[in-house]
C-alpha cells in the first residue's frame, strides 16, 4: 500500500538528516519489533485482562514546564488529559475545540499557511491527511519516537498515517470499518431476515415498503457524506485515488462505485431508502420514531445515534455484518471516517507533543474511556483486544441490547483492504459529491453521469489548482 | 477653518485601525492575488508569480459566474420585497398610534437584534423538512411537504431570513425619517383638501426617498456579502458552493487553502459592487 | 395628524398581526425547543411545548456543560461588545469630528475612500488578516477581536453628520475666539452636544460586536476567549460532525435564547435614544 509521496519529499529535500534519520528509524522498527515479539512471549504477571502499551520512558522528553495545545472535537478530553498530565507531571494539555471536521481543518490550513497559530498536536481525519501533508506543516514524528508506537495499533490504520512505512504523520485514534446497523424490534414486527448479501437487502426492502405502506424505508443513503459512499465502493473493491510516480490519478466514476451507486439509486428511487442528510435533528427524528429499518454504519455510529436518540428505541437495535454482492467471496468491509492526531511542525516541544498524541492513542484510560463515552472505536489492538471493552450495561452496546459490538466491527475491521489512499484536494471532492448526488436524487442525472461528473469536475479543480493528475 | 495639524490628530485613531486592520490586509490580499501555486510532481506547491492568471481563472469560472447570477437573481427579488414591506410597515404605524404599534415596532426590530449566525441556526431547524413545524402541519393535513433546502428554493429560504433579520431595521429606520417631516407641511396639505392617500403619494413617500436610497445601498452590499446564512445551513443538506459569491471566497481560501485565487475572487467581488453602487448613487441623483 | 376614523383601519391590523407573528415565529420555536430534551426536538411538534418540560434539566444543562463554558462565552461576548462599542464610538467621534469641522487638502477623497471600503467582502481577508494580527502578536486574543472591530465606516459617517447638526460652527467659532484649545472645545463643549448620536453610533456597535462571528472565527482558538455566536456554532458544527461529536441540540436551542437577552434589554431600555439618532442620521442621506 506504500505512497510514495514522503519518499519523494524526502528524496526532493536531500537533506544531511535523512540518511541519519532513516538510520534511526531503522534502529527504531528494530527496537520495536523486539518489543513486540517480548511482548508476545509469555511474560510473568501477564493476564488475558492485561492492556500492553508503549514504552513511554523511550520518549526523551525535555526538561522544564511544557504547555502543549491540542485541538479535537472529541468530548469528554478535559477529563481524559487530566490523566496524562498526572502521568506526566511537566506536561500540560490545552484542549480546545475549534469545531467538528471541516471548520477545524480551516483553522490549521490558515495557521499552517501562515506559519503560526498552530497547535501541537491536532485531530485529523484520514482522509483529509493528504491535504496536510501537502502543506508540509507536519511533523515527521518518527523523528521522535512514533514508531515505537506501531506495533500497538490496526495495520491498516499505521498504513494510513505512514504511508511509506517510515515518515510518520499522525498516531491513528479510531477506524470505521462498516456493519449493518438494523432495528431489531422494525425486522421481527414485518418478518423481515437479516441480509447477508446486497440482493436479499433488496428483498428485504421491497417486503418492508408492501407491508409497511411505505411509511417504513428500509435503510439510509448518506446523501451529503462522501466519505460513507467510498466506504461501500471500497469493500467492493473500488479504488479512488493513487498516485504512480510524480502523478496524481483519480478514479472516482470507478467500475465498483457505479455498481454501488446504481444499486443504491434504484432502491431510492423505489422508494425503499431514505435520503435525510445525515447528523442532523432530522435524520435523528426518523431513526427514533422507527421510520428507518436499518443503516450501513461505521464502528462509531452506534456510540452517536445511542447519543443522539437518547431513550427512543434504545434496546431496539442490533449490528450485522455489511452485506455482499455474493454467498461465496471472502467477506471484505469498507471503512468511514477514523481520525489520527497530528503534531505540527509549529510545535515548540515536537517530542512531548508526539508522546501525547501517542498516550492518548495507546493508553488503557482513555482508549477505553473514548469507546464507554462516545463509542469511539480504537485503532489501538490492545483496546480491541480488552475484554473490558464490551460493556452490555453501557451504551452504545446497552442501545443495542447489550450485543457486543466490538467483536463485529473488530472482525469488519480485519475485512477492511489495505490498499487506500486519498488525496490531497480531497475537500473539494467530499462537497462536490453533494451536488452530483441531488442532482441524481432529483432525476438530472444517471448514477454513470452523477458519477463522471462528480470525477471530471473534481479533476478540473485539481489542476486548476496545480496538481499534476491524471483520470485513469 | 484650517488646522491641518489638529485635524490629522483627531483623525489619527481612527485612520491607525483603518489602515493596520483593514487596508494593509486589503492591500496584501491583493498581493497574494498575484500569485499561483505550482506543485513539483506531488510535493508541497511553491508559490510562483502569476501575474493577472487568477483574474482571468476567475471570469473563466462558472462557478464563480454562477455565484454572482444567483447574487443579482436574489437582490432584485429580495431587496424591493423587503425594503417595500419596510416601508409600507413604517407608512401605517406612522398613521396609526396607540399601545399596540408600540409594541409592534419593538417586536419588528428585535430579529435584528439576533446574531444572524444564531438566527440561521434556527431557521435552519424549521426548514429540515421532516423537523420543520410547516411541514409537520401539512404533514398532518396530508400534503406533500416542502423541501426549503433543495437546489431550487434554497435562495428563497435564505432570502427569508435576510428578510426576517433586516425588515425591521429598515422599517424604523423609515419611521424614524417620516417621523421627522415637518407637521405644518400637513397642515398645509389639509387645508388645500389633500385625502390621506394623496399626504402619503406626494409628501410622505418623496420626503423619505433620500433615506430609502441610502437602505437600498446598504442593502446592496449587503446582499454581496452574505455569507453567515449560507455557511450554517450547509451542514443541513446540500447548498450550493456558490449559491452566494461570498460563501465561493470563502470555501475557496479556508477549505480549499487557495487565498491567491479568493484574493482575485474578493477584489472582481469589491470592485463590481462599488460600480453597482455608485451607479445607483449618481442615477437617483444626490440632493 | 391623522384624522381619526380612518376608513382603513381592520386591514392594516392584520398586515401588524400577520407581520407580528413572523417576526416571534423563530422565538416560539426556541421557547418550545427549551422544554424538550434531545430525543423530544426530534419527535414533537416544532411549536408546541413538552410536558412535563425539561426546561430546568435543560437549563443546568446548559450552565454544565464542560464546566460552564456557556457562562464563559457569554461573559466574552459581554465584554468584547461593551468594549468595542465604546471604543468604536470614541474612535468614530474624533474621526467623524475632524471631517465635520475641519478642512484639509484630500479630505472629499479620504471620506469617500473610506466609505467604499465598505464594499470589499472581508471573508477574502481571512488569511490577510490573520497574517497581520499574527505579526502583531495579538492572534488568538482578545485584543485580536476587539482593534479589527474598531474600524466602522458607517460609524465614522453617522458621527459626522450628528456633528453637523448638533455642534453648529458658530458655537465652535465663538469657543475659538473665547481662546479655547481645539482638544477641550471638543471634549467640554462638543462631547456634551452629542448624547443621542453617541448613544446611537454606541448601540449600533454593540449590536455589530455582539453578533460579530466571522472575525472571532478567524483569530480566535482557544475555546475559552469565543464569544457566544462562534461558540454555539462550534457545538452546532460537532453535532452534524461525524466520528465522536456529541450532538446537544436542546442545548444549543436554550443557549441561542439566551444569547439574544442582553440586546434585547438593551433596545427596551435605550429605544428612546436610537430611535432619536436614527431620524437625524436617515434624513441627511
Amino acid at each position: 500500500m506504500p505512497l510514495s509521496t514522503p519518499s519523494l519529499i524526502l528524496r526532493q529535500r536531500e537533506s544531511p538528516t535523512a540518511r541519519t534519520v532513516r538510520a534511526k528509524v531503522t534502529l527504531g522498527i528494530a527496537a520495536s519489533f523486539t518489543l513486540l515479539v517480548t511482548s508476545l512471549l509469555p511474560a510473568s504477571g501477564a493476564s488475558s485482562g492485561e492492556f500492553k502499551e508503549p514504552d513511554y520512558s523511550k520518549f526523551k522528553v525535555e526538561e522544564g514546564q511544557i504547555t502543549l495545545e491540542f485541538w479535537s472535537w472529541v468530548g469528554g478530553l478535559d477529563k481524559v488529559v487530566k490523566e496524562f498530565e498526572q502521568a506526566f507531571p511537566n506536561i500540560k494539555v490545552n484542549v480546545n475545540n475549534v469545531g467538528g471536521g471541516p471548520t477545524e481543518y480551516t483553522k490549521l490550513q490558515t495557521a499552517l499557511k501562515a506559519g503560526s497559530g498552530a497547535p501541537d498536536v491536532a485531530q485529523v481525519e484520514y482522509d483529509f491527511l493528504p491535504s496536510f501533508i501537502v502543506t508540509d506543516g507536519l511533523a515527521d514524528m518518527a523523528k521522535y519516537g512514533a514508531n515505537e508506537a506501531k506495533p500497538f495499533f490496526v495495520p491498516w490504520t499505521w498504513g494510513q498515517v505512514s504511508p511509506d512505512g517510515k515518515v510518520v504523520f499522525g498516531i491513528p485514534q479510531d477506524s470505521g470499518p462498516f456493519a449493518l446497523n438494523y432495528n431489531k424490534k422494525i425486522f421481527d414486527q414485518y418478518g423481515l431476515t437479516v441480509p447477508t448479501t446486497w440482493d436479499e437487502y433488496a428483498q428485504d426492502a421491497e417486503k418492508l415498503a408492501k407491508a409497511s405502506d411505505g411509511k417504513v424505508k428500509m435503510g439510509h443513503f448518506y446523501p451529503t457524506q462522501a466519505p460513507w459512499f467510498i466506504g461501500l465502493a471500497w469493500a467492493s473493491g473500488g479504488r479512488f485515488f493513487r498516485t504512480e510516480g510524480d502523478t496524481w490519478i483519480q478514479t472516482l466514476n470507478n467500475p465498483a462505485a457505479e455498481k454501488v451507486l446504481t444499486y443504491w439509486d434504484d432502491l431510492v428511487k423505489k422508494g425503499y431508502v431514505s435520503t435525510i442528510p445525515g447528523f442532523t435533528a432530522e435524520f435523528y427524528t426518523a431513526l427514533g420514531s422507527g421510520q428507518i429499518a436499518s443503516s450501513v454504519e461505521a464502528a462509531w455510529g452506534p456510540g452517536v445515534t445511542a447519543a443522539s436518540l437518547n431513550d427512543k428505541t434504545a434496546g431496539d437495535w442490533r449490528a450485522a455484518p455489511l452485506p455482499q454482492w455474493s454467498k461465496d467471496q471472502t467477506f471484505s468491509s469498507g471503512n468511514w471516517g477514523g481520525s489520527c492526531d497530528v503534531v505540527t511542525k509549529q510545535s515548540k516541544h515536537p517530542v512531548a507533543a508526539t508522546l501525547f498524541a501517542v498516550w492518548l492513542n495507546a493508553a488503557k484510560g482513555p482508549v477505553v474511556a473514548n469507546w464507554i463515552n462516545f463509542g469511539i472505536f480504537p485503532a489501538s489492538l490492545s483496546g480491541l483486544a480488552y475484554p473490558d471493552l464490551h460493556q452490555p450495561d453501557k451504551n452504545p452496546s446497552k442501545f443495542f441490547g447489550e450485543q457486543n459490538l466490538v467483536q463485529i466491527y473488530f472482525d469488519a475491521s480485519k475485512a477492511v483492504s489495505v490498499d487506500f489512499a486519498w488525496a490531497p484536494w480531497f475537500a473539494f471532492v467530499n462537497d462536490n459529491f453533494n451536488k452530483q448526488i441531488d442532482a441524481l436524487f432529483t432525476g438530472k442525472m444517471t448514477p454513470k453521469q452523477a458519477l463522471d461528473a462528480w470525477q471530471n469536475e473534481s479533476l478540473k479543480n485539481a489542476k486548476d489548482d496545480g496538481y499534476d493528475v491524471k483520470g485513469q | 477653518m484650517r488646522y491641518h495639524k489638529t485635524a490629522l490628530l483627531f483623525l489619527a485613531p481612527f485612520l491607525t485601525v483603518f489602515v493596520a486592520f483593514y487596508l494593509a490586509p486589503v492591500v496584501y490580499a491583493i498581493y497574494l492575488s498575484l500569485f499561483i501555486k505550482k506543485r513539483i510532481g506531488i510535493g508541497p506547491a511553491k508559490e510562483i508569480f502569476g501575474g493577472v492568471a487568477n483574474y482571468i481563472r476567475a471570469f473563466q469560472d462558472t462557478d464563480f459566474l454562477n455565484g454572482l447570477s444567483n447574487m443579482f437573481l436574489f437582490g432584485i427579488v429580495q431587496i424591493p420585497a423587503m425594503l417595500g414591506l419596510a416601508i409600507l410597515l413604517a407608512l401605517l404605524l406612522d398613521q396609526t398610534r396607540n399601545i399596540f404599534t408600540r409594541v409592534c415596532r419593538t417586536v419588528y426590530f428585535m430579529p435584528y437584534g439576533i446574531p444572524t449566525a444564531i438566527g440561521a441556526l434556527i431557521w435552519g431547524y424549521m426548514y429540515a423538512p421532516n423537523l420543520s413545524p410547516f411541514n409537520q402541519i401539512l404533514r398532518s393535513l396530508h400534503e406533500s411537504t416542502i423541501d426549503f433546502l433543495s437546489p431550487g428554493l434554497v435562495l428563497f429560504s435564505i432570502g427569508n431570513i435576510v428578510t426576517w433579520t433586516w425588515t425591521g431595521y429598515n422599517m424604523i429606520t423609515l419611521f424614524a425619517a417620516l417621523q421627522n417631516i415637518p407637521k405644518d407641511l400637513y397642515e398645509a396639505a389639509r387645508v388645500d383638501g389633500a385625502t390621506e392617500w394623496n399626504v402619503v403619494r406626494h409628501i410622505k413617500i418623496p420626503l423619505v426617498i433620500p433615506t430609502l436610497r441610502l437602505l437600498f445601498i446598504f442593502s446592496v452590499i449587503g446582499t454581496s456579502q452574505l455569507f453567515t446564512e449560507a455557511l450554517v445551513l450547509r451542514p443541513l443538506g446540500y447548498v450550493a458552493d456558490n449559491i452566494t459569491p461570498n460563501l465561493y471566497l470563502y470555501l475557496t481560501a479556508a477549505r480549499d487553502a487557495n487565498y491567491s485565487y479568493a484574493g482575485a475572487l474578493a477584489i472582481l467581488l469589491a470592485v463590481l459592487i462599488f460600480i453597482i453602487s455608485g451607479v445607483f448613487l449618481r442615477r437617483v441623483g444626490s440632493r | 395628524m391623522t384624522r381619526p376614523g380612518s376608513a382603513f383601519k381592520a386591514p392594516r391590523y392584520l398586515v401588524f398581526a400577520l407581520f407580528f407573528l413572523y417576526c416571534i415565529l423563530p422565538a416560539t420555536w426556541i421557547a418550545a425547543a427549551m422544554t424538550k430534551n434531545n430525543s423530544q426536538i426530534f419527535t414533537t411538534f416544532g411549536l408546541w411545548f413538552a410536558y412535563p418540560t425539561h426546561f430546568i434539566e435543560n437549563l443546568v444543562g446548559l450552565f454544565a456543560y464542560r464546566d460552564g463554558i456557556f457562562v464563559q462565552w457569554f461573559g466574552n461576548s459581554l465584554l468584547y461588545a461593551a468594549s468595542i462599542s465604546i471604543s468604536t464610538t470614541l474612535v468614530c467621534a474624533f474621526g467623524g469630528y475632524a471631517f465635520s469641522k475641519y478642512d484639509f487638502p484630500g479630505k472629499k477623497l479620504l471620506f469617500n475612500f473610506i466609505i467604499a471600503t465598505i464594499t470589499v467582502p472581508s471573508t477574502a481577508l481571512v488569511l490577510p488578516l490573520f497574517l497581520m494580527l499574527n505579526k502583531l502578536g495579538l492572534l488568538n486574543t482578545m485584543w485580536g477581536v476587539i482593534l479589527p472591530s474598531l474600524v466602522n465606516p458607517f460609524g465614522l459617517y453617522l458621527m459626522r453628520v450628528f456633528w453637523d447638526s448638533s455642534f453648529p460652527n458658530e458655537l465652535l467659532e465663538a469657543a475659538r475666539l473665547d481662546g479655547a484649545g481645539e482638544l477641550r472645545i471638543f471634549w467640554g463643549i462638543g462631547m456634551p452636544l452629542m448624547p443621542t448620536g453617541l448613544v446611537t453610533v454606541g448601540l449600533l456597535s454593540f449590536v455589530g460586536a455582539w453578533n460579530n462571528f466571522f472575525l472571532p472565527l478567524v483569530v480566535l482558538s482557544d475555546d475559552h476567549l469565543f464569544p457566544l455566536t462562534l461558540g454555539l456554532h462550534v457545538w452546532n458544527s460537532v453535532s452534524h460532525a461525524a466520528g465522536g461529536g456529541k450532538p446537544v441540540y436542546n442545548l444549543i436551542a436554550l443557549g441561542s435564547l439566551i444569547s439574544v437577552l442582553p440586546l434585547l434589554a438593551a433596545f427596551i431600555l435605550l429605544g428612546r435614544y436610537w430611535r432619536r439618532g436614527l431620524t437625524a442620521g436617515a434624513t441627511t442621506g
